[in-house]
């Protein structure tokens, strides 16, 4: 796969977050939070991973579902398994 | 897989029980069901009187008891046991319907996970009539909410 710069993954990912979340894409900034914020539940939650594990072709432990609590830890947890793969 | 095993997993029962049999499972890989819909299905009374169609909202409910058979089998319940099997209550679905359903139609439904956690899991399905896909869809459910 080829590399990806950190901008296009995050703004790949945040609309990821928008489609799932219904929320527009320009307030899903690095800092607000799924929950409180974009009203993110565990299964939207989920459907964000899988969306990344499908995109990426990655394989995202379940552990980490807890800790997507913002696009700042998205694209985190996206560029640790995308170094690994 | 016959009907009695089903009606171990499912709590469903008629007229809403619409697995009839499990032809195929792999482990996390897929399942295979089907449901033979005939001309005395109770919908068909008005859905729709002069043309007899399956309301897809039911081919929906057919492809979600697949997949809770399919999450049972691959988490091995213990079906004897009396919190057992799992229910999965469906949170989101993605769906599509390509062609009508109608009397006398063997509708072969296929999941297979596309991710699976302890309590939740998001599933695809496929239908099909005479193996022309008839609608697909993917579903998302958990344990509890």
């Amino acid at each position: 796969m080829p590399k990806i710069d950190v901008q296009t993954l995050e703004k790949e990912l945040r609309s990821i977050v928008a489609e799932i979340t219904e929320v527009e894409p320009e307030k899903i900034t690095l800092e607000a939070n799924f929950v409180e914020d974009l009203g993110m539940d565990s299964m939207m939650a989920l459907e964000v991973l899988a969306s990344v594990e499908k995109k990426y072709n990655l394989k995202i432990p379940e552990d980490y579902l807890m800790k997507v609590t913002n696009l700042s830890n998205l694209v985190e947890i996206a560029k640790k398994f995308l170094k690994e793969k | 897989m016959d009907i009695d095993k089903i009606k171990r997993i499912l709590p469903q029962r008629y007229p809403f029980l619409f697995i009839d049999k499990i032809i195929e499972f792999e482990k996390d890989v897929r399942l295979t069901a089907l449901k033979n819909v005939t001309v005395n299905e109770e919908y068909f009374k008005g859905h729709f009187p002069a043309i007899p169609v399956m309301p897809g909202v039911l081919l929906i409910e057919a492809m979600g008891q697949a997949a809770i058979i399919f999450l049972n089998l691959n988490n091995e319940s213990d079906f004897d046991k009396p919190d057992s099997p799992d229910i999965y209550y469906l949170c989101a679905v993605k769906a599509r319907f390509l062609h009508p359903v109608k009397p006398g139609d063997s509708v072969i439904i296929d999941v297979t996970p596309v991710k699976l956690t302890k309590n939740s899991g998001i599933i695809k399905a496929v239908a099909k009539v005479d193996g022309r896909e008839v609608a697909r869809a993917e579903l998302t459910g958990a344990k509890q909410r």
